[in-house]
């Protein structure tokens, strides 16, 4: 948690790098800074490959997560088991394969659940509209603010998603299965939709901000005064011009998220065993004493997740820089 | 700007010196502290009062907060495991599993088996030093069952007495059913002959707790209840640590460890026992090898000792497909329960041979239950009105945990259901609190659970979770075999026969496959060996005094 | 200022309001209820039918939020549901102390090791030191806190023998030599805890404090400083060093709050009886005095330590001018 509060106060202070009058779009600058970042690259490498091993777990897995074999129970890296069994005798590699699909599952239901959209909305909104709407938005922003994140996460989960995962349940099994229940979908949106209800004020700000500068502008005058639609104007006219800012907190934000399931899966969201995820492969093999007795339960995951989380941060920083011009 | 920056970051500078000055000189300290700990001329003192080093006449356990260290309120292990030693009732269970008088010295019970008259001991004191009067036994039971105090166990154990459940419910004052014969005589009388009474009578509901103090300090007195039991608490810091002190006036001899240490925090209880600062620790998976290696430091150390309590699946028997008990039969049939037991609990936990565990009366060696057989299981399922696993409705198995306390043994179960009987059971995962909820409103259609006993008598188990009339039978069970077995055992006096008729009630719950019982567990624990007399008992009871630290 | 500083205080009880009832809404739209987490395996439904009603549970749930805030105005925070005999009072405050202790070492020693690294880094940058010390705390940082402290354990606690596997006993212990000297030490429980907590922590910091030495790098006062001669070391010392701090003491204000929350995860694998762990159990319970309790504090506690930290800010950097945004 304190690593996405540091995060969330970094960007603030940003300069914005890109001015306008600049022939090319502000994509092209930053791809082509971006791309001699030889870090970064690796960073977005690391991260591509852990999640096409992911998305082709059916296809790469030597065996079926849940195929089990009680024989074989807690052994080391073999021949036909590249990186050793599980107490009831699993392929670890398999497992590990399929806990990197849930992890992009995390993603998709983050990016959603509106973690994103509405903080930038809002933003957007506050800032061009300004007024009543804008103190009243904001004010609503600081009550939600202070809400204590840890501990909203851990209610929420213990309250409403039993209530909604209970809905989708009874939805899959009348109308149509959807997998949003056995992949740990509907889980994560629900958490994520109800913690980026308490999160979004941060970006909101941080986008009002740059609204505000902006709006002063001599094209965004123009465009009032002969009498474009405020929809077009925000969303023609302003957001072009932040969305470098949206890029910027996805490329750092995501690297987070993705860890945080993690933990999540410590409260019991994400996907119900038997599929696998990273936090529960984590779990199974922690405990200093497993960790003596067969390590490999502990560290293979644990490498891959921090390779992962390495490669996101690797990938954020040099998307920083490249936005600032460096 | 510059001369307040200069000072913060003048400040940040010097702290940054400090911390890594004061940082690396302590390392370097505390490692040569470490290297001559035998000297008594150096080593580290706690910050807190207590002393925690090893000594003759000091026990040091690690342990949990108790959530109450009010008798009439605790319903759970972790709050008994204090109270028994602090408090004392009129009956007790000795390490033999007798059930024996302690506040007591001697009972009688009427022909109809309908009144208990119980004669006090003369030297039975409370911590203060007061005599414990026939009195006090009477407001003490009435104090539990009342409805102010809002205990949710007083009527399961104190509901058979005459008048208890006006007391809760409020319809009535004080228990009618309690009499105060003479200052040292107090009589019950029961609303039908209960011969499991007894028992109940040893729960720390049943306990004597000090009128005075109570009345006095009604909100805080558990800090320092004033007991009759065997240890008094010295001092009790909230998650650090509880210590109690031997009652040397204890009315069956002054117990011979002085002062016992319970550690409310810290990490793996096994280390610090390696390292010397623990007596006892529980051992758990990763460890076991180790410690029944006779060979080993640790195995010199290991002892394992049976409890009172199974663990299960139960099918709720009116939800499809468990209304058929071919299905819930097939189900039983398609797991190898003690393989896996073996591979996932590393024949931690025996796998159960029935409902009744090991050493309550009732309890027999043969095994009851259904064996691995997946023809069996095959057949089982063809025979059941829905013929085959894709006729069966979607099944969700729902267990309390999540993440890495999720159970291993219920996806292999899952795993063996799926090839086996080619049938999907899905997971869910819940909180106590939601599984509560569901449970009670019968929602769910299949769980894992489990039951500890609350005192040695089969009814405790057999008639609560099985008579079609009981409130904690919650799978809608009802068999009117079952049920007849069980009414004549509740009121059958002879002891033999009554023991007979709940074995062949289990017999029957069994067969019909309500529970899948999955194993009866077990305590293992590693002890110095400077501990004499040290036991786990299958439920808890008093074992303190009976316990000697030599060192 | 300081009528801004008044003007936001007003606003604290609005806020709290929102904060308890939104609250109180979440929590108690769950499945469960404390009466029967209690009961355990021992469920009469007509008997905890009464306690529920004895305890005011049953009666509508506005009613019920009526009650627990016209107590919580009074300081009266009600009584645990899982720890009998204890008001919430009496159970939050010392447990968020010992998460606080822990919580403000962890952020000195993040700050005191992250600001050297950091305008190392700066100081270098375009040379190899920068990407290697950036790279290595952002590897740090990448490594999750349940997958290191099962090593560390083992290490120290099991191979080694050297640190206790955790536990809690105060901040300071004394050494005794010869029984004569006595000298002060931190007490061998931190260090697993401090150092877990801490090293994740200084890549954000120390890119934090590089970005902004970089920035301050090159601005007019710096190339100023430069251009009448000022020797290079005198330049950083003088005038990076101390401006690049700046945007640190608006981390400091949020770090702050975070502290008071806990480190659920240390302090559940280490046994540490901090406020973190307190929360899960308090909502695994559904003891919703103390939910309300933790949420309407933590939430006070955020809205000064933010407050704080922009009075402070604007006392260090004149340019700011508070209340600035809003509407001009």
């Amino acid at each position: 948690m304190t690593t996405q509060t540091t995060r969330a106060a970094e960007l603030p202070d940003l300069p914005v790098a890109f001015s306008s009058t600049e022939e090319r779009g502000w994509f092209a600058v930053f791809w082509d800074r971006f791309r001699k970042k030889r870090l970064g690259l690796i960073g977005l490498g690391v991260v591509l490959v852990i999640y096409a091993a992911g998305l082709f777990a059916p296809f790469i897995a030597p065996y079926s997560y849940r195929d089990q074999d009680l024989d074989r129970s807690v052994e080391g890296p073999s021949a036909d088991h590249w990186l050793g069994t599980d107490r009831i005798g699993r392929d670890i590699f398999t497992r590990i394969l399929y806990s990197s699909r849930t992890n992009l599952v995390i993603t998709a239901a983050v990016v959603l659940s509106g973690s994103i959209l509405i903080g930038n909305t809002l933003g957007l909104l506050t800032g061009y509209v300004g007024g009543r709407l804008d103190g009243a938005i904001m004010r609503v922003g600081d009550v939600f603010a202070s809400l204590p994140g840890l501990l909203m996460l851990i209610v929420v989960n213990a309250s409403l998603s039993p209530r909604v995962i209970e809905g989708v349940r009874a939805f899959e099994a009348n109308v149509v299965d959807l997998g949003m229940v056995s992949s740990g979908f509907a889980s994560y949106i629900t958490v994520f939709a109800a913690l980026s209800l308490f999160s979004w004020v941060g970006t909101a700000r941080l986008i009002r901000a740059q609204v505000l500068q902006l709006r002063e502008r001599d094209y965004i005058m123009a465009a009032q005064a002969i009498g474009a639609p405020t929809g077009r104007i925000m969303f023609q006219h302003l957001l072009p011009n932040v969305a470098h800012l949206i890029i910027l907190q996805v490329s750092t934000g995501l690297g987070a998220i993705a860890g945080s399931e993690i933990f999540l899966s410590w409260f019991g969201v994400g996907v119900q065993p038997p599929a696998p995820s990273f936090g529960q492969l984590i779990q199974d093999g922690g405990g200093a004493r497993t960790l003596r007795e067969s390590p490999h339960l502990l560290l293979a995951p644990g490498a891959v997740v921090t390779s992962l989380m390495f490669g996101f941060a690797l990938l954020g920083d040099a998307v920083t820089d490249a936005f600032r011009g460096r | 700007m510059g001369g307040q920056n200069r000072v913060l970051a003048i400040l940040l500078g010097v702290l940054a010196l400090l911390v890594l000055v004061v940082g690396g000189l302590s390392a370097g300290l505390l490692l040569t502290g470490r290297g001559e700990q035998g000297d008594t001329t150096s080593g580290t003192a706690t910050s807190g009062t207590t002393d925690t080093r090893p000594a003759s006449g000091r026990l040091r356990l690690a342990s949990s907060d108790p959530i109450t260290l009010d008798p009439h309120i605790a319903g759970d292990a972790a709050s008994a495991e204090y109270i028994v030693e602090i408090y004392s009732g009129l009956m007790t269970i000795d390490p033999d599993l007798n059930i024996v008088p302690d506040l007591a010295e001697s009972y009688d019970v009427s022909p109809d088996g309908k009144t208990y008259t119980f004669r006090l001991r003369d030297n039975a004191l409370f911590h203060s030093g007061r005599r414990v009067s026939a009195s006090d036994v009477k407001w003490s039971i009435e104090r539990a069952s009342s409805r102010g105090l809002q205990s949710s166990v007083g009527l399961a154990y104190l509901g058979d007495i005459v008048g208890a459940r006006d007391n809760f419910f409020g319809t009535a004052k004080g228990v009618s059913g309690v009499e105060v014969v003479d200052e040292r005589t107090v009589r019950f009388t029961l609303d039908a002959p209960k011969p499991y009474f007894l028992a109940k009578l040893t729960y720390p509901t049943a306990f004597v707790v000090d009128k005075e103090q109570v009345e006095s300090n009604p909100r805080n007195w558990t800090r320092k209840p004033n007991g009759t039991g065997p240890y008094k608490i010295r001092e009790w810091r909230v998650n650090e640590r509880l210590v109690l002190d031997a009652n040397e006036r204890f009315y069956l001899g002054a117990p011979k460890v002085k002062e016992v240490l319970y550690e409310l925090a810290g990490g793996a209880t096994l280390t610090r026992f390696e390292n010397n600062e623990l007596d006892v620790s529980g051992v758990g998976l990763q460890d076991i090898e180790r410690a029944r290696d006779p060979s080993s430091t640790l195995g010199k150390l290991y002892k394992s000792f049976p409890e009172f309590s199974i663990s299960y699946i139960a099918f709720n028997v009116t939800s499809p497909p468990f209304d058929d008990v071919n299905v819930r039969r097939a189900f039983a049939l398609a797991i190898d329960r003690k393989r896996i037991s073996e591979v996932t609990f590393n024949n931690m936990l025996s796998p159960a041979t029935g409902v009744l565990p090991p050493q309550l009366p009732g309890f027999t060696p043969s095994d009851k239950t259904y064996q691995f057989n997946p023809d069996a299981a095959k057949q089982a399922l063809a025979a059941s009105r829905y013929g085959s696993a894709d006729k069966l409705p979607p099944i969700v198995i729902t267990e309390v945990g999540a993440g890495a306390e999720g159970r291993v043994d219920t996806q292999a179960f899952l795993e063996q259901w799926r090839t086996i009987l080619g049938v999907r059971v899905e997971i869910r995962q819940t909180d106590a609190a939601s599984f509560f909820a569901d449970q009670d409103a019968g929602r769910l259609q299949m769980f894992n659970s489990g039951w500890i006993m609350d005192y040695p008598d089969p009814e405790d188990i057999l008639d609560l979770k099985f008579h079609s009339g009981s409130e904690l039978n919650d799978l809608n069970y009802k068999n009117a075999e079952v049920d007849d077995l069980l009414n004549r055992a509740r009121v059958e006096r002879d002891p033999q026969r009554r023991i007979q008729l709940y074995q062949d009630a289990e017999k029957k719950i069994v067969e019909d496959a309500v529970w899948l019982p999955l194993y009866f567990s077990n305590a293992h624990v590693v002890v110095k060996a400077e501990v004499k007399g040290w036991f786990e008992a299958p439920m808890v009871i008093p074992r303190l005094r009976f316990v000697e630290v030599t060192r | 200022m300081t009528q801004y500083a008044l003007r936001r205080l007003l606003w604290l009880p609005v806020t709290l309001l929102a904060v308890s009832f939104l609250t109180f809404t979440i929590a108690r739209f769950g499945p469960g209820d404390p009466v029967r987490v209690a009961a355990g395996q021992h469920a009469d439904p007509k008997v905890l039918e009464q306690i529920r009603a004895d305890r005011g549970l049953d009666l509508p749930l506005p009613q019920q939020y009526v009650r627990w805030l016209s107590k919580a105005i009074q300081g009266d925070f009600g009584e645990s549901y899982q720890q009998r005999g204890f008001t919430v009072s009496e159970l939050i405050f010392p447990r968020m102390w010992v998460s606080a202790q822990l919580g403000l070492i962890v952020i000195v020693l993040q700050f005191v090791l992250g600001v050297p690294l950091g305008l190392v880094a700066a100081r270098y940058a375009g040379s190899w030191i920068d990407p290697v010390i950036i790279s290595t705390l952002l590897f740090v940082q990448s490594i999750p806190i349940l997958v290191v402290i099962p090593p560390i354990l083992w290490l120290f606690a099991l191979e080694w023998g050297v640190l206790p596997t955790g536990g809690w006993d105060g901040l300071i212990d004394i050494l005794w030599i010869q029984g004569v000297i006595a000298i002060p030490i931190p007490d061998p429980h931190l260090w697993i805890p401090v150092s877990v907590m801490t090293l994740p922590g200084l890549a954000g910091v120390a890119r934090l404090v590089r970005v902004s030495a970089l920035d301050v790098q090159v601005e007019d006062y710096v190339r100023t400083a430069r251009a009448k001669g000022l020797a290079e070391s005198a330049v950083q010392f003088r005038h990076v060093f101390p401006n690049s701090l700046l945007p640190i003491v608006t981390v400091i204000g949020m770090s702050l709050v975070g502290v008071l929350e806990g480190a659920f995860f240390v302090e559940t694998m280490l046994g540490i009886p901090g406020i973190g762990r307190f929360a899960f159990e308090s909502v695994g319970s559904r003891d919703y005095d103390s939910i309300m309790a933790l949420t309407v504090v933590l939430a006070g506690a955020f809205v000064v330590f933010n407050l704080l930290a922009e009075l402070l800010y604007a006392r260090i950097d004149p340019r700011i001018r508070l209340g600035a945004g809003t509407r001009r």
